[in-house]
């Protein structure tokens, strides 16, 4: 600056003065002296005057010194205690320093100096000052500020910040002074020596704020959590310990072994922000910095690192949660989609299909989505335990103390979601919901029976997975309880194994057959590929056989006969009773009953209970003699409810058992309810057992009751009972009185070879025989004639073949008495006739018939004298005479055959087996029990009355006898005249032969012992045989 | 020489303390103004009007800039 020069008149002093003020005014306002419109020298000559011309006081020591004491006080006052220090330590410092051009100390100029600073004090109460350190005071000054010292070296470190302000204060210090604005020089200036001595001091230089920047953002960089999210490296303090600077030490041993490794940039995370994030991961958020989430799985991001970790190490153990995480996240994921949160992955595979089908709820998904979701409410409580203590900083935690507490957890999340994706993931998109539900159900059921056989070291996992497949079983179990109880198989979504064919209705005859299919079984090969493929593809271990067996929900395998024959009784029950029934009654009644569900779990409830007190009982019996195991072994077996398995040994083994373990009581305690962990893993170790007693009674129980009240209102009130009679009395000819009159009429026809056949001829013949006796029964009963195919016609004993006799059944027992029951009974029905017109035939034939014929050719003049003659004719009415007696003799026979045979069947097997049956259907506890019985005496009368195919010779050696039998008496009432000796002799033969097979066969058969019922008809067929 | 350097040395830490208390009483001066503040005031300068006259002329510097952008703004309002 070209300065003018001063005066030559001043003195060196003044010049130098002169000089100084100048600098002055240019420094504070910033003007040059070439500055426009004389501003500059106007300043100057103001600032001149005002030295030179001023009113004020000379500078007091004392008041100067003063006022630095009231400083003092006012920071201490203000709790400012590191500034009041500064203060007074600098401020008597400075006093016994020399000045520029003063040697001495504590001078005029000293305290002028001061003068002017607190002259120009603002505030200073209000400003955040940390005390400049200076590099040859370190030395001194490290005695009593070590925490600065420390911060020093940290700043060589990691930058510069630690010289920013550290302290916030609000209150007005000196009101009278206005605070200056910021686009003040002041301020701004202050901080340029700083920075130079920074860079003097060779701290790191990469200063991100330039100089000038407000205060205010350096502050918040201090107080405010940096957002290691936001990737910008924050710096923050940490101890220099090399233990706590692994990585930078790795890194740097790294970088200095290999030439061609290049330090990548990482993003600095503490391990808290670490733990943290693991515990939002496994909580479920899907938002994370360390942990990433790209398309369904979770990696870990690459780029962050921890100080006191490897990169290496930090990513390996953040893998194994990340893992854990996509578990979470994967069954996360299934609650929203059933839960119908989620809009976006209807795409995504297997899941979508339930939802988009009809719209019906999938409840055996939904009871299982709820069983997880309960089960992740709790461990989210866990996970926020751990938070919470981590935000109370109360207790040391670290990543690895974390996990080794979430360690249970984290096997048990493994479990889930290893039946999950069997269970539920792996199905193919479009299985029906059957498969779907019951495949979920086994899985369970599986793994429950897998984890169970490893013993007490999956407990814990045993209990889980118990829980989880009470709750999913709830909707089956609602569904049989429905069925059950009110006969109503709602299934909206067809999960259930069995389901309703639409198209039959209730009051039709095929209710009972057509009604229901039971799925598993029928779509099981189908499926056997599919399931097959995955267990393959999932774990390799048996899963391939098993997964055949448990298509069917296996579960209920023990008792879905029960379960059907109960749903179908019941269904029939209520269709039946509606015509009558009140439902009022029955619906406060149902108000009352508990559920299946309910059932069940009291069940498991009372079992730990009920072991709890048997166990009490063996404590104390533990002293006592041999009587206690007796006692033992009795509570035992009451305690297994071993209905099936009536074995001594393995209940005197179940005792022991219990002996053994004295703690046994101790794991029962707690065991109230049934949610209890405790308690289940102690129910879970006999989980067959569990299910045998706790769930299959009910079913039982519900199965008999409605099957019984079926079966006596089928008894009762549509009086099954007496149809079955009734089909005996007409089929079977018990009402004998009735049915003769109607079949002799007919035989009565034949014999006089009139027509017969006449359809309307046979029905009132029949109506006039039952309507005198069985009124209610004649309006059902009619018969009808087809003729059949006229080869078998030729021979007589086939005439009656075409007769059918049908009786009109109603609903509902027409379920039990079906036609095809009908048809056997009328092929019981045709042998009877058969035998009893042989019979018939053989009865009314007479001995006069006989011989009025064989005199008819001789003797024209009178019957009258035909019994004196005959034995006159010599040698020829000796033939007649012996022709006679032979015929007399074979006709015995023949009756004495017909007789046999006739009495084996009508007595001994048709009574005997009808009373058998009778007593059958009075025991007879459900419908399909009843019509087996129903079936099985038909076949036993079908069987014994020889008309199986399979003994169809003995069969047609009867019919061969009875066709002689009819040709006989045909032949004998024709009289004696056709009759020639060598026929008679032919049908002699013929008997003989027949009667000898028949008697050797049927030998043979009671010999063997197969036939008991035979032995009487062999017995009786052989006693003719030894006469003849 | 030694002496020379070693007064240099004190004067720079006596400067340095200074400018260490200036910064705790908030002044706003920088360490150029202050050294020339201490020259003056070893001149003899009243403190007090030194610190008059600074105030003043900061003021007085404040409305110029006050004024410098008025009138550069004067264009834009007209």
């Amino acid at each position: 600056m070209a300065a003018p020069p001063p005066p030559a008149h001043w003195s060196h002093f003044e010049q130098e003065q002169a000089r100084d003020v100048r600098a002055l005014v240019q420094q504070v306002t910033g003007l040059g002296e070439e500055e426009p419109g004389g501003r500059f020298q106007a300043a100057l000559s103001f600032t001149s005057s005002n030295f030179r011309f001023h009113r004020f006081l000379d500078v007091s020591s004392h008041k100067v010194e003063r006022t630095v004491e009231g400083i003092y006080e006012k920071l201490i006052i203000h709790s400012e205690l590191g500034k009041a220090v500064s203060w007074k330590r600098l401020t008597e410092k400075f006093l016994n320093l020399p000045l520029p051009n003063t040697e001495k100390t504590k001078t005029d100029a000293h305290y002028a100096i001061l003068s002017l600073l607190l002259c120009l004090s603002d505030s200073p109460s209000n400003t955040n000052y940390v005390e400049k350190p200076r590099e040859k005071e370190v030395e001194k000054e490290e005695e009593f500020n070590w925490g600065k010292y420390l911060m020093e070296g940290e700043e060589i470190y990691f930058g510069p910040d630690m010289n920013s302000p550290d302290w916030s204060e609000d209150s007005e210090e000196e009101e009278d002074t206005q605070p200056l604005s910021r686009e003040d020089s002041g301020i701004q200036v202050d901080r340029t020596p700083q920075e130079e001595q920074d860079q003097n001091k060779k701290m790191v230089p990469n200063v991100t704020w330039k100089v000038g920047e407000p205060d205010a953002r350096s502050w918040l960089e201090q107080h405010v959590a940096p957002q290691y999210w936001t990737g910008r490296a924050p710096r923050f303090s940490h101890s220099l310990h090399l233990h706590s600077n692994l990585a930078a030490v790795w890194e740097q041993h790294l970088y200095s072994s290999d030439p061609l490794y290049m330090p990548e940039e990482r993003t600095l995370v503490t391990e808290t922000h670490v733990i943290r994030e693991t515990l939002w991961l496994l909580s479920g958020v899907k938002k994370l910095f360390i942990f990433q989430l790209n398309e369904g799985k979770v990696t870990v991001r690459n780029d962050i690192i921890v100080t006191h970790l490897t990169h290496n190490c930090l990513r390996s153990v953040l893998e194994q949660i990340a893992a854990y995480g996509q578990v979470v996240f994967r069954l996360q994921k299934f609650i929203d989609e059933v839960m119908g949160h989620s809009s976006e992955n209807l795409t995504h595979g297997a899941l979508s299909t339930p939802k988009k089908a009809t719209g019906a709820p999938f409840r055996t998904y939904q009871a299982f989505m709820w069983s997880l979701y309960k089960y992740f409410i709790s461990f989210k409580e866990e996970l926020t335990e751990i938070e919470k203590s981590i935000i109370n900083k109360d207790k040391t935690i670290t990543l690895s103390i974390v996990i080794d507490k979430l360690l249970p957890r984290l096997a048990q999340l493994k479990v889930l979601h290893k039946v999950f994706s069997t269970g539920v993931a792996e199905v193919p998109p479009d299985t029906p919901n059957v498969l779907r539900a019951s495949h979920l159900l086994n899985t369970l059921y599986k793994a429950i029976l897998e984890y169970d056989s490893v013993g007490e070291a999956s407990e814990q996992t045993v209990s889980l997975l118990f829980s989880l497949w009470v709750e999913t079983v709830r909707p089956y179990l609602q569904t049989v309880d429905e069925w059950i109880v009110h006969g109503n198989l709602f299934d909206p979504a067809k999960e259930f194994i069995i389901q309703r064919n639409k198209n039959v209705p209730v009051n039709h005859r095929d209710f009972w057959y057509a009604t229901y299919t039971l799925y598993s079984v029928s779509e099981k090969t189908e499926n056997e590929e599919k399931m097959s493929d995955n267990a393959s593809a999932s774990s390799g271990s048996d899963q391939a056989p098993s997964s055949r067996q448990h298509t069917m929900v296996s579960f209920l395998k023990p008792v879905l006969k029960q379960i059907i024959m109960a749903g179908k009784s019941m269904q029939l029950l209520k269709n039946l009773q509606c015509k009558d029934g009140s439902p009022q009654q029955t619906a406060s009644r149902d108000a009352e009953r508990k559920s299946l569900y309910t059932l069940f779990l009291e069940s498991v409830q009372s079992r730990l209970r009920h072991g709890e007190e048997s166990v009490s009982d063996i404590i104390t019996e533990q002293q006592a003699t041999k009587q206690s195991l007796i006692k033992m072994q009795s509570i035992a077996e009451r305690h297994l409810e071993l209905d099936v398995v009536h074995d001594p040994l393995l209940a005197i083994n179940f005792a022991r058992l219990y002996l053994e373990q004295s703690d046994f009581h101790e794991k029962f305690t707690g065991g109230d309810v049934c949610v209890d962990r405790s308690s289940e893993s102690v129910t879970c170790q006999t989980f067959e057992l569990t299910l045998r007693s706790c769930l299959y009674p009910h079913i039982d129980k519900q199965y008999l009751e409605c099957c019984g009240n079926l079966m006596q209102t089928l008894k009762k009130d549509y009086r099954l009972v007496e149809y079955l009679q009734a089909m005996r009395n007409f089929f079977l000819l018990e009402a004998g009185d009735t049915m003769y009159d109607f079949y002799t009429s007919i035989f009565d026809k034949i014999r006089e070879k009139e027509t017969w056949q006449n359809v309307s001829f046979l029905n009132v013949q029949l109506q006039e025989a039952v309507g005198q006796r069985y009124p209610e029964d004649s309006s059902r009963l009619s018969i009808s004639f087809e003729s059949v195919d006229t080869a078998k016609k030729k021979l007589p004993v086939h005439t009656l073949d075409g007769l059918t006799l049908s009786y009109k059944v109603p609903w509902p027992v027409d379920i039990v008495i079906s036609l095809e029951c009908q048809k056997i009974y009328n092929q019981v029905f045709l042998l009877l006739l058969q035998i009893k017109w042989a019979k018939y035939s053989l009865d009314v034939l007479r001995f006069d018939e006989l011989v009025s014929a064989a005199e008819k050719p001789q003797l024209k003049e009178g019957p009258l004298l035909q019994q004196e003659r005959v034995p006159q004719f010599g040698p020829h009415t000796e033939l007649i005479k012996q022709q006679i007696h032979r015929m007399f003799l074979l006709r015995v026979k023949l009756m004495h055959f017909v007789n046999s045979l006739h009495n084996y069947i009508m007595t001994r097997i048709l009574h005997s087996t009808g009373l058998e049956f009778q007593h059958q259907v009075e025991e007879a506890k459900d419908l399909d029990q009843l019509i087996k019985i129903h079936y099985r005496y038909l076949s036993t009368i079908h069987d014994r009355c020889l008309l199986r195919e399979k003994v169809s010779f003995v069969k047609e050696a009867i019919m061969k006898v009875l066709n002689l039998v009819l040709m006989f008496t045909e032949r004998w009432q024709a009289g004696l005249g056709a009759w020639k000796m060598e026929s008679i002799e032919k049908m002699e033969s013929d008997f003989k032969n027949c009667h000898m097979f028949l008697v050797t066969v049927l030998n043979k058969a009671v010999c063997r012992g197969s036939f008991p019922h035979l032995e009487s008809l062999a017995v009786s067929l052989m006693a003719g045989m030894e006469q003849s | 020489m030694a002496s020379n350097a070693a007064n240099l040395n004190a004067v720079r830490e006596t400067m340095d303390v200074l400018f260490e208390i200036s910064r705790i009483l908030n002044t706003g001066l920088d360490m150029e103004t202050l050294s020339i503040c201490v020259r003056l005031c070893e001149q003899g300068i009243n403190p007090e009007a030194l610190s008059s006259v600074i105030k003043e002329l900061r003021k007085a510097t404040e409305a110029l800039k006050l004024f410098r952008i008025q009138l550069w703004l004067r264009p834009l309002w007209a």
